[in-house]
């Protein structure tokens, strides 16, 4: 009987302490950053992503299912910036997994990388949902991508030694791609007439593709983040439009219609619908996935080729 | 019951200032608000687009295209938030300092009986207003192996540490250990606080088996999760079995000293979490605590419990719509010299977001008694109670909370009607909460 036991309680021991040699498990919250972690890391890891394209990254579940992948993984990968903290860090705390804690190699912080924009002075929640440290939606941005991968790059070969050359040729040769095409749609949306880079955009999360496409954002669907729009500061939109001449309205696909439907009606903005990130199931690679958000902005403000 | 007041097209016409309501709500309250909400927020209601459209109308818009604007407006039903249960964090400046936040929660209530016999601690159990509590949560990172986490409870007449706990970050092969005071895993309601609650009282069921505060003690839980393909996970813990609050089918009121491993609380728990498909979620979970009573040598309660939680939310939905139905129910057994007494507790809900902003829910709840309890005289026979909220959120951070009850409690020949209008505002950076 005490030798049953015994083994028993071994076993136990064993299955729960084994870590059998395997690939670096990568898991990213966004899917634009899975996307770009999967090919930077390459064959050498396996990479999860916790949230679809679909979801608002603001308000997602904290589903338990969640924790099995932050216990696994090497390597978190998130967007930073508060953009998770709705349903992350429980889950985080949770996984019992040391090597994903915040300051720890595991954690990658992509907003640590790129050059912030729309950093607020002063924060007080009056001003609506503000991202304290500034605007977090820069997955769209080629350019913060280009930093990004160099910067997982660094972050991958500091836990995989043995292929960190071929995590950073991987980001170099990513961070060229991108930057190549960053420049190739500024110059395609520089040669539009100013008129045509007037835009609407409903969220406040469109900024960091503003800069990069020298656009001009004119208003907020919303007029604050995160409050919702009622018919006087429709009014106002529909006034500014008008008043400044802006040619389309962006917003996710995972934000309402109606308000900006009407709009739009009344004004002739015609609408850019863009994903809220690359597709990362379907292996989509981030290139394309830009590359098809820059042509969606630029037939909605230039008008169908 | 507030419901029944408006009509569709008043309530379609609030939809469009919800703040107007919010605010009327909850400077009103409900016995007031009957008649003022209709009359109180049809002048607001009809000053805003007027001042709006003077304030806004830079390019002279006319009457049939602000109505358009209206109804886009109401289409998208306002955009914030529909689960309080994820405020964000606000501060950068806290990057080092615990993250800290207060939420207050008062509520205004109205009874047919001056003692509505309410259970739980911070319920609105007064006629008129009533400060449920302010809470001031802290959590923070402790050093790369342990966070800590604080919940401090202010009342209008004292301070209670409510939890205050250390737990592990990094134990080996899927292990979790936590020490301190805390609420013991017992079904879903149970280790979870008010501002959470999807009802603005604790259900019966938690007053009647653990006591006003639910179960809690000092102690320490160990979780282990299971090196499953799917969510399973298991926690243990043992903690003291007194407090009138918060051990009332143990010790309860009697603090005896602990003498052997049997005079403390054991609490254990099983949960599983099964993601059926990206919209639809179904979390089980079974529940069990024994520990000592207070009526004799060696004589023990125990209460075994099971709880469901089905949630339907498609992920992809602009108006973040969501429902989920919550059902518990325990079983109590208390050994007492020559019988075992035995009753039940449990309840059901479900609750909706139905709209951005907007929240409906509806509860049921029984219990049962044993005649002539001698360790629990207040129940001794059934009790019924319902309750339908329906509540606003202006944002993640506040919500105002409209909840009309009927208990029926067999031992008394009338049924108590409530009515009871809650206001809750968060500010600072508190945490996620579980699923």
């Amino acid at each position: 009987m005490i030798r049953t036991v015994t083994l028993f309680a071994l076993g136990l021991a064993a299955t729960m302490l084994a870590v059998p040699a395997r690939a670096l498990q990568v898991v990213a919250t966004l899917p634009s950053l899975a996307t770009l972690a999967r090919e930077v890391a390459g064959p050498h890891a396996t990479v999860e992503c916790l949230l679809s394209p679909r979801q608002d990254p603001h308000y997602a579940d904290a589903r338990p299912n969640l924790i099995l992948s932050l216990n696994r993984a090497d390597l978190l990968v998130v967007n930073g910036l508060e953009l998770e903290v709705g349903w992350l860090p429980g889950l985080v705390r949770q996984a019992r997994n040391p090597k994903i804690q915040t300051g720890t190699p595991g954690y990658f912080d992509a907003s640590l990388h790129v050059l912030r924009l729309a950093v607020p002075g002063r924060v007080d929640r009056a001003m609506g949902d503000i991202h304290p440290g500034g605007n977090p939606h820069f997955h769209w941005d080629p350019r913060a991508a280009a930093l990004v991968a160099v910067a997982l790059g660094k972050s991958l070969g500091a836990l995989d030694p043995a292929h960190a050359a071929d995590y950073t040729k991987n980001a170099a040769v990513m961070s060229a791609r991108f930057k190549a095409l960053a420049h190739e749609w500024t110059q395609k949306f520089a040669a539009l007439p100013e008129a045509e880079r007037k835009l609407v955009v409903y969220h406040d999360s469109l900024v960091y593709l503003v800069d990069w496409l020298g656009l001009k954002q004119v208003i907020t669907v919303e007029p604050r983040p995160g409050i919702p729009p009622d018919p006087g500061h429709l009014a106002k939109v529909v006034g500014t439009v008008r008043t400044t001449g802006a040619k389309a309205l962006a917003q996710e696909e995972y934000y309402p219609r109606g308000a900006s439907d009407q709009v739009a009606k009344l004004t002739g903005l015609r609408m850019a619908i863009v994903p809220g990130g690359a597709n990362f199931g379907s292996g989509q690679r981030f290139d394309d996935y830009v590359r098809g958000l820059a042509k969606t902005l630029y037939e909605a403000l230039h008008g169908a080729p | 019951m507030l419901a029944l007041v408006f009509t569709t097209a008043q309530i379609g016409h609030l939809l469009h200032y919800p703040l107007a309501v919010a605010l009327t709500c909850a400077s009103l309250g409900l016995a007031v608000a009957r008649p003022a909400l209709a009359q109180g927020a049809g002048p607001a209601a009809d000053a805003t687009p007027t001042s709006a459209a003077a304030d806004a109308t830079p390019a002279g818009l006319s009457e049939a295209e602000l109505k358009a604007l209206a109804e886009g407006a109401a289409a998208d039903a306002s955009s914030a938030p529909a689960a309080p249960a994820t405020p964000q964090a606000t501060s950068s400046a806290a990057l080092s300092n615990p993250a800290l936040s207060l939420i207050l929660d008062t509520a205004l209530a109205g009874y047919s009986e001056g003692k509505p016999l309410l259970t739980g601690g911070h319920d609105p159990k007064r006629n008129g207003f009533n400060l449920q509590q302010l809470e001031l949560h802290a959590e923070s990172s402790v050093d790369p192996y342990l966070t800590l986490q604080a919940n401090i409870v202010f009342a209008q007449f004292g301070v209670e540490v409510e939890e205050m706990y250390a737990e592990s970050l990094a134990l080996p092969g899927g292990l979790q250990l936590k020490a301190g005071q805390f609420l013991n895993a017992f079904g879903r309601i149970n280790p979870t606080h008010l501002h959470s609650w999807s009802f603005a009282d604790q259900p019966l069921m938690i007053g009647k088996f653990f006591g006003s505060e639910g179960s809690r003690g000092l102690g320490a839980q160990l979780g282990w999760l299971l090196p499953l393909p799917w969510y399973v996970e298991i926690k243990a813990a043992a903690t003291d079995a007194v407090g009138a609050c918060c051990a009332r089918s143990l010790l309860g009121g009697n603090d005896l000293p602990v003498r052997s491993p049997a005079d403390v609380a054991y609490t254990g728990n099983l949960k599983t979490f099964l993601p059926l498909d990206e919209d639809w979620s179904l979390t089980l979970s079974t529940s069990g605590q024994a520990g000592p009573n207070a009526s004799g040598n060696g004589n023990r309660s125990e209460i075994l419990g099971g709880d469901l939680y089905l949630r339907y939310r498609p992920v992809a939905d602009p108006e973040r719509r969501h429902l989920s139905l919550q059902v518990e129910h325990a079983v109590r057994a208390r050994q007492v010299p020559g019988r075992s007494l035995v009753d039940h507790a449990g309840y059901a809900q479900l609750v909706g977001a139905l709209a951005l902003r907007w929240e409906l829910g509806v509860r049921t709840e029984w219990t049962t008694g044993v005649a002539g309890d001698p360790l629990d005289p207040d129940w001794t026979t059934n009790r019924q109670r319902h309750a339908a909220q329906l509540t606003f959120y202006p944002s993640h951070f506040s919500r105002v909370r409209v909840q009309a009850t009927l208990d029926r409690p067999t031992w008394r020949s009338e049924p108590i009607w409530g009515a009871v209008v809650a206001l809750e505002a968060l500010i600072g950076a508190h945490g996620s909460h579980g699923f």
